[in-house]
């Protein structure tokens, strides 16, 4: 992981489209001091399933693969990741160890901020916790889904095709 | 007050002595306070639906007393329990934030007291209070780290042994059972829900207890389960 030039949250065109980043000016600048932006080549593993959770990702461009993984080495990818997500959000706030495994797909750039500033930017700024709350709700949805899928055999998409 | 069904209801949060332990309502003074005009305090018997998967979401169901089991359903029936939910547990949470329809159901399994928000209500709440805001975040992503253990369990585990295995250990490491030698855990269950916890028949379930017990590897005494070979109980969660 090499830093990156540090650019503004304020300047990125693409801020209104994106969930999280999508927050008032005072709320951004304040992302802006805390956050370090990294440039990753492909294949990098941004965080490994059990390993203690240092903070979130914010993937700004580049896709992420994400895994869960046996004892015996076998995977299971549970979703993959797309630019303006947040990735592990859950083990940051909870100071548990990362649940799953972030492996980058494409050259990406992305944002590091440390759990310990995560903490309390979310305290400071409610906006921000909002949309992590949201976040987080459209996470779960989709992880019960691929709990539908592995443990009932389809998805709740196709169960509605069937129908 | 008693209700009905036999339990002793806590009228008012700010009066409820378990609230220091349990994430979502330890809460300060004032969002309790919040909390208390929005809330409804009810009362279900064993077997009540709560909410059904596919429903649009009404609000929140904050699990005061009792137990609640959570599952998803296939179109031929076929059901998989995802978790028991235990006091303290916040059920409908995400539904109720992005407001897609319920992705669970929930059924009481023992009498239970509950306290309902409406949807609206909660979502003023939560932008009114950040304290409550950051709690639900934390109990949200408490789920998705459930949610994803429960993929890899069903989805790498090789075989029901394996999984059944794993399910048994993770009921004898709670309570303080844990370190104990031969850990003893209580079967909330029947072998059927067990069997729909592992994604299996009751059959397989049935047989598969019937081989623990001839192993020796588990004793039942009524409805308590001893570990007696926590060992070789971790062998089979590894190794199927």
């Amino acid at each position: 992981m090499e830093s990156a030039k540090k650019q503004s949250c304020l300047d990125c065109v693409l801020r209104p489209d994106r969930l999280f980043c999508d927050l008032p000016t005072a709320v951004l600048q304040a992302l802006d001091t805390m956050k370090e932006p990294l440039s990753c080549p492909r294949n990098t593993i941004l965080f490994r399933e059990g390993q203690a959770a240092r903070g979130v990702f914010i993937l700004c461009e580049g896709r992420a693969k994400l895994s869960v993984c046996s004892e015996s080495g076998k995977r299971l990818i549970l979703r993959i990741a797309v630019p303006g997500e947040v990735l592990g959000m859950s083990a940051a706030l909870t100071g548990s160890d990362y649940e799953v495994t972030a492996e980058l797909l494409d050259n990406a750039q992305l944002v590091l901020v440390k759990r310990k500033n995560l903490l309390q930017f979310l305290r400071d700024h409610r906006e921000a916790c909002l949309h992590v709350v949201t976040l987080l709700s459209q996470d779960l949805h989709v992880a019960y889904d691929r709990v539908r899928s592995v443990g009932l055999g389809r998805s709740r998409k196709q169960r509605t095709a069937h129908a | 007050m008693l209700s009905p069904y036999g339990l002793d209801i806590i009228e008012s949060c700010l009066t409820c002595k378990v609230r220091s332990e349990r994430i979502f309502c330890d809460l300060p003074t004032s969002a309790l306070e919040s909390f208390e005009a929005i809330k409804y305090a009810t009362a279900y018997p064993k077997g009540a639906i709560l909410f059904v998967e596919g429903q649009a979401p009404r609000g929140i169901f904050v699990l005061c007393k009792g137990r609640v089991k959570l599952s998803i359903c296939a179109t031929d029936g076929k059901t998989l329990i995802l978790k028991i939910a235990e006091p303290g547990e916040v059920l409908g949470l995400s539904a109720t934030v992005s407001g897609k329809p319920y992705e669970l159901t929930a059924e009481t399994i023992d009498p239970c007291q509950v306290n309902f928000v409406k949807r609206e209500d909660f979502l003023r709440f939560l932008k009114e209070h950040s304290d409550a805001c950051f709690k639900v975040a934390e109990q949200l992503s408490e789920k998705y780290n459930n949610a994803c253990h429960e993929v890899r369990s069903l989805g790498l585990s090789h075989s029901a042994g394996e999984k059944l295995a794993k399910l048994l250990l993770e009921w004898s490491s709670r309570n303080g059972e844990a370190a104990k030698q031969e850990p003893r855990l209580k079967l909330a269950l029947t072998h059927e829900e067990i069997a729909q916890m592992i994604g299996t028949s009751r059959e397989t379930v049935t047989r598969l207890f019937a081989d623990l017990k001839k192993r020796q590897i588990i004793q039942a005494k009524g409805s308590t389960l001893v570990v007696r070979n926590k060992v070789a109980l971790k062998t089979m969660a590894t190794n199927g």
